[in-house]
């Protein structure tokens, strides 16, 4: 129970700490932005695409939800090779992050697209709406507006699961971390550095893309 | 392609389906007992945070930082801190407990607040009319609210668990011998990554899939049920 904290010897690495969390924040971008897309396009198909491409994306969907993305990336990394296929750590992991974001932002982004009534559009109609106007009038603010914290949110999940690129050996902020760690063995105080340094990212992004909602589609995000 | 075809018959021994049933025991006892554990204390956590008066502040402000910081740091990063604080106390520790306690913690801070959300549910009138018959807080919490939030609270309670299934894969890391660090013990044997990862793949699958759909079925059960009463009421 003698255990004199030193944060220190930690504090001195800072350089590299930082180096971490910009590649974190790297990673977390380059996944939900290569994967909302197709999540948007799944989300599509799920809703209006013909009957076996639903079958099949839903199948994709439930089955990439259900397994852990710390065994998808092992699949890529170490299990691909058996078939010749090698790719290098940082595609491992943002391939994770893509696959990843586009089952789970299909589902927030399908609840969104069944979320708009018929009556609305009617209404649109009825006030003598032409298509265009009605789906930039009315459908899609309300889609956005349905979906706009969900995505926020899992944005937030998404950018504390690139914490998973360390198993690979890429030195995003746990890796980083653990690195010193091992180097001079204060264990305890780089891992709540790191912590401390995780609190502050997500907490800007939940900021920003709190400002962003309210300001771009007035949606009242969550911050806390 | 052929190679690990033929690995099949090897990878089947005896020894290797009781060392993959073992680690499937250990991942399904940390998700169970680390989120018994986790929604016990987020009920905790909920009622320090409904705590009223003022002497009571800092305790609704602990149990407020607890969760929004717990929720924003990643689960890999959680079950090193508990491992380096508690090998601090403990020379030795349990490892099997260590990942307990790191998925316990972050099943409350993810969980309280569906907890919340569920009691908050109730309409105030309720509460103070249990006040006006002069019950106490627990009291109140035992035959007025909980009796009536629970079919809000329990559906989303079991989807999130589902969460935990899969995020004990990685309390591999800190050495706890579940399902996801014993395939990739296999892996280094020596069997084929694509088939060891795959198999474990479809373990993982076959436990969290039938927990969503009791879940997502629960929670259709509970709402009709619900919707049924409120309209015999009406009769």
């Amino acid at each position: 129970m003698n255990y004199t904290f030193q944060f220190g010897v930690v504090l001195a690495r800072w350089p590299e700490f930082l180096e971490g969390a910009w590649v974190t924040v790297q990673l977390a971008l380059a996944g939900f932005w290569l994967g909302a897309p197709f999540g948007l396009f799944f989300a599509w198909v799920r809703t209006s695409g013909p009957k076996w491409a639903k079958i099949i994306v839903g199948i994709y969907v439930i089955f990439i939800t259900n397994i852990p993305v710390l065994i998808q990336v092992w699949f890529l990394y170490f299990g691909l090779p058996d078939a010749g296929i090698l790719f290098d750590k940082y595609t491992c992991v943002t391939l994770a992050l893509v696959v990843a974001t586009s089952a789970y932002s299909c589902e927030i982004m399908r609840a969104g697209f069944l979320s708009v009534h018929r009556a609305e559009i009617e209404a649109a109609e009825t006030l003598g709406f032409s298509r265009l106007h009605t789906v930039w009038y009315v459908v899609v603010p309300h889609i956005v507006r349905t979906i706009y914290p969900a995505l926020a949110n899992y944005f937030i999940v998404m950018t504390l699961s690139t914490s998973m690129a360390m198993i690979v050996g890429i030195n995003e902020l746990t890796g980083a971390a653990l690195n010193i760690a091992s180097e001079n063995y204060r264990n305890l105080e780089s891992v709540a550095i790191a912590a401390v340094l995780y609190i502050i990212i997500t907490f800007a992004m939940s900021l920003s893309l709190a400002l962003v909602g309210r300001w771009a589609f007035r949606v009242k995000a969550r911050i806390f | 392609m052929e190679s690990f075809l033929n690995q099949i018959p090897a990878f089947f021994s005896a020894g290797n389906v009781t060392l993959l049933a073992e680690a499937v025991g250990v991942t399904i006892a940390l998700t169970f007992f680390g989120c018994l554990v986790g929604f016990t204390s987020a009920f905790l956590i909920v009622m320090a945070r409904q705590t009223p008066g003022r002497w009571a502040i800092p305790l609704r402000g602990a149990a407020i930082l607890f969760v929004e910081l717990f929720r924003r740091v990643p689960f890999l990063v959680t079950s090193y801190l508990v491992l380096f604080s508690i090998v601090i106390v403990i020379k030795n520790p349990s490892l099997f407990i260590v990942g307990l306690v790191s998925i316990a913690i972050y099943a409350t801070a993810f969980t309280s607040d569906i907890i919340r959300g569920g009691f908050e549910s109730i309409p105030r009138q309720q509460i103070e009319a249990a006040q006006t018959l002069n019950f106490g807080r627990w009291r109140t919490m035992l035959y007025v609210v909980i009796p009536q939030s629970w079919p809000v609270i329990l559906p989303p309670l079991i989807i999130f668990m589902v969460a935990f299934v899969k995020d004990t894969s990685l309390v591999g890391y800190i050495g706890v011998f579940e399902l996801a660090f014993r395939g990739k013990e296999l892996n280094n044997q020596g069997f084929s990554g694509i088939f060891v990862y795959g198999f474990i793949a479809l373990i993982y699958f076959c436990l969290s899939f039938p927990l969503m759909r009791f879940g997502y079925w629960l929670e259709k059960r509970l709402a009709t049920s619900r919707g049924q009463e409120s309209q015999r009421e009406l009769r």
